[in-house]
């Protein structure tokens, strides 16, 4: 009878720990897996217009600011891919951006588009703008953009259960932040103004 | 007070001492004595400051002894319990060793309040190691075995090695068996697949470029209503590593591509499309990481690659 009992409680200590490490992984509908699959695709586009403005940029600032931008959120990409691997979570879901957030539905643009992205017809007019006017736009399609991204990192900074993923985002907040800053100080220098929304 | 409590740091482990050589005292004597074997004490603990303001003389035999013991008993029984050869008086010893026996005697009573728990306890286990076990299948089936668990879907990584091994980049116009294609030679220039809905046709050479990059390609019949043509778009649209396009040689309404895979359906609303999409998107890239977009992206529509880049000619951007 102690035997047993022995052995029961043994089992069932060794499954619930086997267990509970899985259980305490963020889930498919979690905050953490939302704001890594949603936040891949809006860098990804974050990603697109960086390598434009290394290429095509007019002056070295923001040809380096391009560069600065590609770079780094590649690699968050990077990063935010790997945890949905740890996760076992499939890399893309079939519900719609942004239904992790609180209001995120309302926060899309009208064909679907996250905040801050751009359409395809201003990334056309984009690639094909030259000299002053390339890096003027390019500002102001970037400088939205980040602004758009940023209250993504926000509610990931405060609301995801992942330390690791609250981290990451409070960081992508932050240099975000020093991006917005220096943009709008190009935009300045250019003689642009911001864009509406 | 704070003049007893800081003679108390300093005296304790005299104070200690004159309690214990204060028993025989006060079963001896006087009140006076006993009053300052108890002041003693009281520098070390004001509980016993209390007693002995409430002290009679018959009282004040016991009431010294009392908190005299308690305090010997913990200190001499503790080191009595850690290592056995510590145990100086036969008192401490003796008491573990009935501890011991005195469960055996509960046992020989059993009950059934311990089956009904063991049984608990096993269903418990049970349950949470099947639980365990069907999430153990579930977290470890590879999006391969998602991707071939759906219904109809042909996998030809499984069945055609040299065929999804053909990945050259090559320029110019290809010859496709297959209609449309999931893997072979493409064009080293790859069509933007940002969620992009092409509503004419676009350069299969460019397509193929995508999905080895971890796109999936929806491709219609372009009689295909336009309602269905837009239930299709939304699944697209603002969906990285998704891309749509008319394609007029298919034998089905829908085709579903990524590299190495294929599903073909009759309707936009048939429900495997999501589930193609929710295995395969991503997953199915030859070369993680690499993006839908990139320097030399191609937007445009039109069966015919564009070779942009070859011969060093020009890339479409800034020239």
């Amino acid at each position: 009878m102690g035997v047993l009992a022995a052995v029961l409680l043994l089992v069932t200590g060794v499954a619930i720990g086997y267990l509970v490490p899985n259980l305490r992984k963020p889930g498919d509908d979690s905050i953490d897996a939302g704001f890594a699959r949603d936040m891949s695709t809006h860098h990804a586009q974050a990603v697109e217009m960086a390598m434009f403005a290394f290429r095509l940029g007019d002056s070295e600032h923001v040809r380096t600011l391009g560069y600065d931008i590609a770079a780094s959120q590649q690699w968050q990409i990077g990063q935010m891919q790997t945890w949905l691997v740890e996760w076992h979570l499939s890399p893309t879901t079939s519900t719609r951006p942004m239904a992790w957030m609180p209001d995120g539905q309302n926060a899309l643009q009208s064909d679907g588009r996250m905040p801050g992205m751009a359409s395809k017809a201003e990334l056309d007019k984009l690639k094909s703008s030259k000299g002053k006017n390339f890096d003027a736009l390019w500002c102001q399609l970037m400088l939205r953009h980040h602004l758009g991204g940023i209250h993504m990192a926000e509610v990931a900074a405060t609301k995801a259960s992942d330390p690791e993923v609250r981290d990451a985002a409070e960081k992508m907040r932050v240099s975000q932040q020093y991006d917005i800053s220096q943009l709008t100080e190009l935009l300045k220098d250019l003689g642009a103004q911001p864009l509406s929304s | 007070m704070s003049m007893s409590t800081q003679h108390g740091g300093g005296n304790r482990k005299p104070s200690t001492k004159a309690v214990s050589g204060a028993k025989p005292k006060q079963g001896g004597d006087e009140d006076l004595e006993d009053a300052s074997a108890v002041s003693d004490v009281d520098e070390i603990e004001d509980v016993v400051d209390e007693t002995s303001s409430d002290e009679t003389s018959e009282s004040s035999d016991d009431e010294p002894k009392a908190p005299a013991r308690p305090k010997a008993q913990p200190r001499k029984s503790a080191p009595a319990r850690k290592t056995a050869p510590a145990g100086k008086r036969p008192g401490g010893s003796t008491r573990p060793v009935g501890k011991k026996i005195a469960p055996v005697k509960v046992k020989q009573g059993t009950s059934w309040g311990p089956i009904a728990l063991f049984t608990t306890v096993g269903v418990l286990a049970l349950g949470i190691i099947g639980f365990a076990g069907w999430q153990v299948y579930e977290n470890g089936l590879s999006w391969q075995d998602r991707a071939d668990r759906i219904e109809g879907i042909k996998d030809y990584r499984k069945t055609d090695k040299a065929l999804v091994d053909q990945r050259e980049h090559v320029w110019g116009p290809q010859t496709y068996n297959m209609k449309p294609p999931v893997a072979g030679n493409h064009n080293p220039n790859w069509q933007r697949c940002m969620g992009d809905v092409y509503t004419a046709p676009i350069a299969t050479e460019h397509a193929l470029h995508s999905l080895e990059h971890g796109a999936v390609w929806i491709t219609y019949k372009p009689d295909l209503p336009a309602d269905q043509v837009e239930t299709l778009a939304k699944k697209v649209r603002g969906n990285d590593y998704m891309l749509m396009s008319p394609f007029a040689d298919q034998d089905k309404a829908i085709s579903m591509q990524a590299w190495g895979f294929q599903l073909k359906v009759d309707n936009a609303s048939d429900p495997r499309i999501d589930e193609f999409v929710k295995a395969l998107r991503q997953n199915a890239s030859l070369e993680a990481g690499t993006p839908c977009s990139s320097g030399d992206v191609i937007t445009e529509t039109g069966s015919t690659p564009r070779d942009l880049g070859k011969d060093g000619g020009g890339t479409g951007m800034g020239n």
